[in-house]
């Protein structure tokens, strides 16, 4: 391997898809798309968490076999789902969690790291001196001996680069490269990426963030929800207002949607939840003070957020995904601990309380992860019900299964759950299904305050109608409720207020008529 | 109920596959399979009194083998079950050394009781480890059980130590008549009493309480009960205590039972065969009852075997650790799949 030496990539070659399709199960994670990347260009990807960005990026690299569709690399057809495929051909993808063994000095990262050179006897003093001038030649400031773990971030980041282009790489893809960086980083980072391009490198870079897509990239392509809005195109003639909006989607359409739609795509299975122009709730259900959490495991942590729910009011929450809405549910859920600030519901502050406690004064969560948070796969349907109404109990009551299996029945019948028998375990049903289960064990007569997360994630039109009809019915019930939701068609659909949550803080509140424009601004953070 | 069918059909199939792999191997070793099935079989079922035995052996194994259900289906691996058992019956010869000239009855009662304390302190620790910090508990448990052993080397040798004992062995003073719950056959109305209650209790919680409906969520899917609003320390500390509990209960009835006294690495093989009885029975308390049956024939077998055969006794711990072998590669990916994920 004698190509460390920017030289020999002598040709750099384009990337192209043709009908590119992702499937994982029965989510479509990327729908037919069809692009064609000039070389020696930085060609920025972005679009919303789901959008498929990253499933794209990771189909290129070899990682993921696409259901249909073909990639071609320099005219070259890649076999589809082999990295070692993508990687003879020139492509090389940079995690956006860094692969690199901590414990690791950075030259024996270089020759070890992903190369899969084994067996060989080597001395330390040989690796460093045969990485050395690579590494300086890529401008990485740090010891060849210097361990993985006791580098900074962006120098992790700039080894992993290194690495990726140690071998014959001709196509670099970062996967949301300044997720990880300070905001000075990543202009270092860009730096450091036009300088590769510069040396003949096509550069694929995923990104969320509008101003650093204006800032570094060459082209831009937008994706959302699995599809190709548009690209790529000349970075220079798109403005920062028109890809905010192509990136997060207008909502016209959904504006005009009414409750009767809806319940014919239901099958008016309920009753009909009425919409008034929206007026000020008559009582607060819950109220969230200058809430603040230490940074969690994601890294994501809340900031003096200040919300409140009425009851019959839905409320909002609108951001890119990372910026507080996880720690706001475990707040709301008390599954975390404040740093400051109370959560209060129905007018008592319920801070100090466990979320046993909250769940017996009406709090319901349906969490994000359906799969982990909200059913338990492997345990029978019934169980998976029961789960709420037994954890009011005692541990040592006695319960009758029979009769818990008959209540399951009933509730999955009112909610239109298709499932065999409350005996089948919770992974025999399909997405939507499974989100009635949740919902039907989490709105029940004693709720007051529901937290949905993320409801409709992943759900066919059918059941995310049902979802938001569920939604509308408990809101004319007099509850309150909390949607989280990264759909701002959705939100601007359902909600009576919009409030935005960007890097932990409330970074903007609406009220209907929703400004697209306006909300979106609030979600990118100032990028107008 | 075809599901049910289909589990315990899949453990006999397994059990079987165990069966023809210790044949082979018993060829190879230059005895014949058939004889040496026929003599374990004779020795586990036919002879005379081979039932009186089973039951001796299958009692103890199926009260331990109750609490290795409770603590796999809240998906903690308490293995310690050896250990919680030695520190079982160290509580009940504590009790009877310690209540002298207290009438026997309330020294028995007594005896059961701390066997039972003594038991669930031994799963306290690494549960509350597990639950506070992480600490595996299937290395905690599994060291707990070596250090039980000395423990009960040290008592035996030393503070309960029966300063006329032959030497050889090391045990406490025999207990007296009076406090004993059965004689050497080791079957009585109160050790089947008690094991029948242990049973009928375990399956109640398991089957019939909130406990063993959270608990069995718990166990596939911790995070989900989380958010549900479980305190899932309290669950796990509840599970390995019951489990140590009934491992020491289990300990005392050896102690105050056949035994008659706490001998120095008694039933070294206890503990391990109650965790494979409760594997094979698929974590099912009426499962258990068949299985331990099962394993109890096989374990007076091993006394059997060498006495009026002439075959080496290890002929048997070799079908235990076969069926082992085939239990746990089938059971450890179907029925506790979070594992994969944890470790």
């Amino acid at each position: 391997m004698g190509a460390t030496d920017p030289g020999a990539r002598v040709e750099a070659g384009a990337l192209a898809c043709d009908g590119l399709t992702i499937r994982f199960g029965d989510f479509t994670a990327l729908a037919d798309v069809t692009l064609s990347l000039a070389p020696n260009r930085i060609h920025a990807v972005c679009g919303q968490n789901g959008a498929g960005k990253t499933s794209f990026a990771r189909a290129c690299a070899g990682l993921i076999a696409p259901a249909a569709g073909r990639i071609t690399i320099g005219g070259k057809t890649l076999a589809a789902g082999h990295v070692a495929a993508a990687r003879a051909a020139g492509v090389e993808l940079v995690h956006q969690s860094f692969a690199l063994p901590p414990s690791f000095t950075i030259a024996e990262a270089m020759e070890f790291g992903l190369t899969g050179r084994m067996g060989a006897l080597y001395t330390r003093g040989g690796l460093q001196k045969r990485w050395a001038s690579h590494l300086q030649a890529l401008g990485v400031e740090a010891k060849p001996s210097a361990r993985i773990r006791d580098l900074p971030v962006e120098t992790q980041q700039a080894v992993e680069i290194a690495r990726a282009l140690a071998g014959q790489a001709r196509i670099l893809i970062l996967d949301e490269p300044t997720a990880v960086l300070a905001p000075g980083a990543a202009e270092a980072l860009f730096a450091r990426l036009r300088r590769l391009r510069d040396s003949g490198v096509t550069i694929l870079i995923i990104l969320h963030k509008i101003r650093e897509v204006l800032a570094v990239a060459d082209t831009v392509t937008v994706l959302r929800g699995g599809r190709l809005v548009e690209g790529p195109e000349e970075a220079s003639g798109v403005t920062a207002d028109r890809l905010a909006r192509s990136i997060i989607g207008a909502a016209p359409a959904a504006i005009a949607r009414q409750d009767e739609d809806l319940g014919a795509l239901v099958g008016a299975a309920l009753p009909h939840g009425t919409r008034q122009g929206h007026a000020a709730p008559a009582k607060m259900v819950a109220a969230v003070a200058g809430v603040s959490t230490r940074a969690g495991a994601d890294g994501q942590s809340l900031a003096g957020v200040d919300l409140t729910v009425g009851a019959g009011e839905i409320l909002g929450i609108a951001g890119v995904e990372g910026n507080g809405q996880r720690p706001l549910v475990e707040a709301l859920a008390g599954l975390v601990p404040l740093a400051g600030g109370s959560v209060s519901l129905d007018g008592s502050d319920v801070t100090g309380l466990s979320l046993a406690e909250r769940r017996r004064r009406g709090l319901r969560i349906i969490p994000f992860e359906r799969n982990t948070e909200g059913l338990s796969l492997s345990s029978p349907l019934w169980e998976n019900f029961a789960a709420r109404e037994l954890l009011g109990r005692s541990a040592l009551s006695l319960i009758d299964p029979g009769a818990l299996r008959r209540e399951a029945e009933a509730a999955f019948k009112t909610w239109d759950v298709r499932f065999g028998s409350v005996d089948n375990p919770a992974r025999s049903l399909s997405g939507g299904n499974a989100q009635k289960v949740i919902l039907a064990r989490e709105i029940d007569a004693e709720a007051r305050l529901i937290v949905l997360a993320q409801p409709t994630r992943g759900l066919d039109l059918g059941a995310t109608a049902f979802v938001w009809h569920a939604m509308r019915e408990a809101r004319g019930r007099g509850l309150g409720l909390i949607l989280i939701s990264s759909d701002l068609d959705e939100l601007f659909d359902i909600s009576d207020r919009v409030v935005v949550l960007q890097g932990g803080r409330v970074a903007g509140r609406f009220a209907p008529p929703y400004d697209l424009a306006a909300v979106g601004a609030a979600m990118v953070g100032g990028s107008h | 109920m075809r599901a049910r069918l289909l589990t315990v059909g899949r453990a006999i199939a397994f059990v079987a596959l165990a069966l023809v792999l210790c044949g082979a191997i018993f060829e190879a070793a230059g005895f014949s399979a058939p004889d040496m099935f026929s003599a374990i079989i004779d020795g586990a079922f036919l002879s005379d009194g081979a039932l009186v035995h089973d039951l001796r052996w299958a009692c103890p194994l199926f009260v331990s083998a109750t609490g290795v259900v409770i603590a796999f289906r809240c998906g903690y691996f308490n293995v310690g079950t050896q250990g919680q058992f030695y520190l079982g019956g160290i509580g009940a010869a504590v009790a009877v050394a310690a209540l002298r000239g207290v009438p026997d009855v309330l020294v028995m009662v007594a005896a059961i009781i701390l066997g039972i304390v003594f038991g669930a302190l031994w799963a306290f620790w690494p549960g509350w480890l597990r639950i506070r910090s992480g600490t595996d508990e299937v290395i905690t448990t599994l060291m707990g059980n070596f250090i039980a052993g000395l423990l009960l080397v040290w008592v035996t040798s030393g503070p309960l130590k029966d300063p006329s004992g032959s030497g050889q062995v090391t045990a406490s003073r025999p207990v007296p008549i009076g406090v004993r719950i059965s004689t050497d056959t080791g079957v009585s109305p109160i050790i089947i009493g008690l094991t029948v209650a242990v049973g009928v209790l375990v399956w109640v919680l398991v089957n019939r309480t909130a406990f063993g409906v959270l608990g069995g969520l718990a166990g596939r899917n911790p995070v989900m009960v989380t958010w549900q609003g479980a305190r899932l320390s309290r669950l796990g500390l509840g599970a390995f205590m019951l489990s140590g509990g009934t491992a020491g209960l289990a300990g005392a009835m050896e102690v105050l039972g056949p035994d008659g006294r706490l001998v120095s690495g008694f039933s070294p093989a206890h503990g391990f065969t109650a965790v494979l009885i409760a594997l094979v029975a698929n974590l099912s308390v009426s499962g258990s009852v068949i299985v331990a049956l099962f394993f109890g024939g096989l374990a007076s077998a091993s006394l059997y075997l060498p006495v009026i055969a002439g075959l080496p006794s290890a002929a048997i711990d070799m079908v235990n650790a076969a069926i082992a072998l085939f239990i746990t590669s089938r059971a450890w990916p179907t029925r506790l799949p979070w594992l994969r994920a944890r470790r």
